[in-house]
């Protein structure tokens, strides 16, 4: 590798800004503080009441929105997991009566009735296949079950009347105010820090594209689910205090209506902002308090319009607004501060262990034998045979339709196929999701270029290596280690000096580079490529051509290539094989196939 | 038995009306409209000015279609249009609409429960047991509209162009047939069924500023179960509302209310396709 000597890449040298976004975090939190424990003195009883429930509600809007606005889970059922930490609470005392262990006790009972259902949940919403939609109706129901479930406690859960007259924590709403108010900002400043650390990343990577993570090894319905735990948690423990605070709980906090009530909230102040939601939802919860009593139902209709005009015509909210607005504001009165990307570095990654070839299993590195794809009665694949080793370059050419791309798919994702086995370094895939596939050795590079737009390039690469270095999950780790191969292909094509840059202004040739640099930091050893040539220029073309025949070299991988373009086939293939309407009419060396009068009148359209 | 058969059944027809207007929108625009309840709201506030009016309560049901389509296609003009590309967003926007429909009909009148006069009361004799004749009535329009649905979408060149849209809406729009208008008509057309299944449902359920909500959930599962075929569709209500009469039969209205919602979400689980058959 002629760059081995060089591990580090990137703009280490340069200075780091001024003040870093955590400490401007903690000053933050810290005023907010101040204000919290300053609030009382200044403020009438009403409003300190009003604002102890808005502070409770801003909690759990913070939950939906690292469920939205950053995992993309539209969720109506945040409401249950409240009810569920409300309920216990008011079931605990209301039959046990007060005592500092017993409301303890109902804080874990809560949280763990709700974590149980979340549990539940997950199961039946995130899995392989599930679309986004199938998800948001499970988070529908959910509260649903749940409302029918207290209506059907009767005197027990109190029915449509709910639990009221029982004893709670004696705290003054002054103290009510203080814990609520430092709890929210606790919770708030560590959302925030997981939010824009490198794992946290990740759920905006799930959320603009889940099937790319999972073609990166990661199992995303695990991902989700666990977030999604954290935040049911999160709603009871906000009942908890709910129940404590206002010592009443009626059904219609288990609703649908209080569901999308957070969902209104959360998109008023903003989807996947954290401060958003928070503020918005402390601001029109004290605002209708205030404002319901005189006005009720011109009130509520005013939130409506405001709502679906902010859903049209700003969908990510009001702060956002806000912000840009004190951005102008700045640069007009010149005290504009440059806009400060965190740098990042990109290091050589030390050979993990898991992926290297020993010298034990040095067979095929793939073997396809029989391998059939049938949708309904047409048959697209059948009796597909071959091997390929490593350090081969395989090239499958044929005609549109001729079904290429549906043998890719059929190596990359086990459920795909209707028949036949295929195996990665002697590995039998069996019926493994992609996830799985990727963790015996596969990558794939998909035909259209298929990265995180709204990542950067550095942060694309860092959830390409997420399944081999654990992400860190409170900071920005500014480091990324990438293996030779990969690191080759960003510093050969440029890469090296974007990697600040967001992935959806790259050049469509760049994108291409990156996917596949993606691609190769799995440590793959069986690498499929879609028309990586597709659309880009004649020298990209030679340069991506001259580090496939390197690596497959070097890195000893096995490369089975989609390809059009015979030329290129022709220049870096060791081996070709031709399908036509799914069959494989040709195997064999390039001069063969080049030279075939079948695959001439296959491309001609006329043979059989 | 009888009588819990002729609940299935006419619970079905029920059912039915009130998800074919959700259906057709989720059919040919692929999105959920979530104003769908409200629509059902107005509707049965339609039923309640005939009554205040002193007409003919059958006069009601026209009117709510006017009313209904009306706002359908405003809705559909104004906010809808602009959230093809967003499906969620799309849901969220639509349940603001339901809002705004739910709060301006309390500001006309208020929270409380209004009533509007049935169109026919009474029972008559089914295999000897006594039976409302409202509901077999609903059970006969039902048909009717599935059968005029379908037909319509035969049977007639706009029908042709929503069949095409619902298909492949691209190829449509290169073929020449205006997407935009097909969508538009079926947007007012599916409102305006909600709000004429909302007037027809009066005599059955009260009628307040809410009144759309949980009719919208089960419409929704329907359809979600349905996926964008009429006929799926009256298997589906068939089914799940059979199951619903069944369980609040012998096990309690409380688990009647959920069963719905629950079976829709296991068999979506199994069979994400649900009961279309393609």
């Amino acid at each position: 590798m002629s760059n081995a000597n060089v591990n580090e890449l990137g703009s280490s040298s340069l200075q780091r800004p001024q003040v870093r976004p955590l400490t401007r975090m903690m000053i933050v939190a810290s005023i907010a503080l101040i204000g919290v424990g300053a609030a009382p003195f200044f403020m009438d009883a009403y409003s300190v009441n009003v604002l102890v429930r808005s502070m409770i509600y801003a909690a759990i809007a913070l939950s939906v929105d690292i469920l939205w606005g950053y995992l993309g889970v539209l969720t109506f059922g945040q409401s249950a997991f409240f009810a569920v930490g409300a309920y216990a609470t008011a079931l605990v005392f209301t039959y046990g009566g007060f005592s500092a262990e017993y409301a303890f006790a109902a804080l874990l009972i809560g949280i763990a009735v709700a974590v149980a259902l979340a549990g539940l949940v997950a199961f039946l919403a995130f899995w392989h296949g599930a679309s986004a939609l199938y998800a948001s109706v499970i988070t529908l129901v959910l509260p649903i079950i749940v409302t029918q479930l207290l209506f059907s406690g009767g005197t027990y859960t109190g029915s449509s009347s709910g639990l009221t007259g029982f004893d709670t924590i004696p705290l003054s709403s002054e103290a009510w105010f203080w814990a609520v108010g430092v709890w929210l900002v606790v919770l708030t400043t560590v959302a925030w820090m997981y939010t824009r650390s490198d794992a946290g990343r990740l759920l905006t990577a799930i959320r603009e594209n889940e099937q790319r993570c999972k073609y990166l090894g990661l199992n995303t319905s695990n991902i989700k689910a666990v977030i999604f735990l954290i935040c049911a948690a999160i709603g009871a423990i906000a009942g908890w205090m709910y129940a404590n605070y206002t010592m009443v709980v009626a059904p219609e906090i288990a609703g649908f209506t209080f569901g999308t009530e957070l969902l209104i909230w959360v998109a008023l102040g903003g989807r996947g902002t954290l401060f958003g939601p928070v503020i918005g939802t402390i601001i029109i919860d004290y605002a209708s308090a205030h404002l319901q009593g005189d006005f009720p139902f011109v009130w509520k209709l005013a939130i409506g319009i405001v709502f679906v005009s902010v859903i049209v015509a700003l969908p990510r909210g009001i702060l956002p607004l806000v912000s840009n607005a004190a951005n102008w504001l700045r640069g007009r009165i010149g005290i504009a501060q440059p806009q400060q990307y965190s740098q990042l570095q990109l290091r050589q990654a030390s050979r993990s262990g898991r992926n290297i070839i020993g010298v034990e299993s040095r067979g095929p590195a793939l073997v396809v034998s029989g391998v059939e794809k049938r949708f309904g009665s047409l048959e697209v694949l059948s009796g597909i045979d071959f091997e390929a080793t490593y350090g081969e370059i395989v090239s499958l050419v044929g005609p549109n339709g001729a079904g290429k791309t549906t043998l890719m798919t059929c190596i990359a994702d086990g459920s795909k196929r209707s028949g036949g086995t295929i195996s990665i370094a002697g590995h039998d895939i069996a019926h493994r999701p992609p996830e799985e596939c990727v963790r015996l050795g596969v990558g794939r590079k998909f035909q259209m270029a298929n990265v995180f737009d709204s990542l950067t390039v550095g942060e694309c690469l860092q959830i390409a290596r997420a399944r081999l270095d654990p992400l860190s999950k409170w900071q920005k780790s500014g480091v990324c280690n990438l293996p030779p191969s990969a690191m080759h292909v960003v510093r050969a094509t440029g890469l090296h000096s974007d990697l600040n840059v967001p992935a959806q202004v790259l050049s469509h040739g760049k994108k291409q580079a990156l996917e596949l640099a993606m691609v190769l930091a799995l440590e793959p050893k069986v690498v499929l490529l879609d028309e990586p040539t597709a659309g880009l220029t004649k020298a990209e073309r030679t340069l991506i051509g001259t580090i496939l025949t390197e690596l497959a070299r070097t890195e000893q991988l096995c490369i089975l290539l989609v390809e059009h373009d015979l030329d290129f086939v022709r220049e870096i293939s060791s081996r070709v094989i031709v399908l036509h309407q799914g069959r494989i009419v040709l195997n064999g060396s390039v001069d063969e196939v080049v030279n075939s009068e079948l695959v001439k009148s296959v491309y001609a359209g006329s043979g059989h | 038995m009888v009588p819990v058969l002729l609940d299935l059944i006419t619970t079905a027809a029920i059912l039915y009306i009130v998800s074919s207007g959700l259906l057709l929108v989720f059919g040919v625009m692929k999105l959920i409209n979530f104003a769908h309840g409200g629509l059902m709201t107005l509707g049965g506030y339609a039923a309640v000015i005939a009554t205040a009016m002193g007409l003919n309560p059958w006069i009601g049901i026209p009117l709510a279609a006017i009313f209904g389509g009306i706002v359908g296609l405003g809705m559909e003009r104004v906010v809808v249009r602009s959230l093809y590309n967003r499906p969620l967003d799309a849901i969220l926007a639509t349940w603001g609409l339901s809002i705004i429909i739910g709060q301006i009909i309390t500001l006309v009148f208020d929270r409380g429960v209004h009533f509007a006069e049935p169109p026919i009361r009474g029972v008559i004799s089914v295999l000897g047991e006594p039976y409302s004749t409202y509901r077999l009535i609903l059970t006969a329009l039902a048909l009717l509209l599935g059968l005029g649905l379908t037909a319509a979408l035969r049977g007639t060149s706009l029908g042709l162009s929503t069949r095409a849209v619902i298909m492949n809406e691209d190829l449509a729009r290169g073929l020449g047939i205006n997407s935009g208008l097909v969508r538009s008509i079926t947007f007012t057309l599916g409102s305006g069924l909600a709000a004429v299944a909302g007037a027809l449902i009066t005599p059955l359920s009260s009628v307040d500023p809410n009144m759309g909500v949980a009719w919208l959930i089960s419409a929704f599962m329907l359809v979600l179960v349905s996926g964008s075929s009429l006929f799926s569709l009256a298997v589906a209500s068939v089914v799940l509302g059979g199951a619903q009469v069944v369980v609040s039969n012998y096990f309690g209205s409380v688990l009647g209310g959920m069963t719905i919602a629950v079976l829709a979400a296991v068999i979506l689980r199994i069979r994400p396709q649900g009961f279309s058959y393609e």
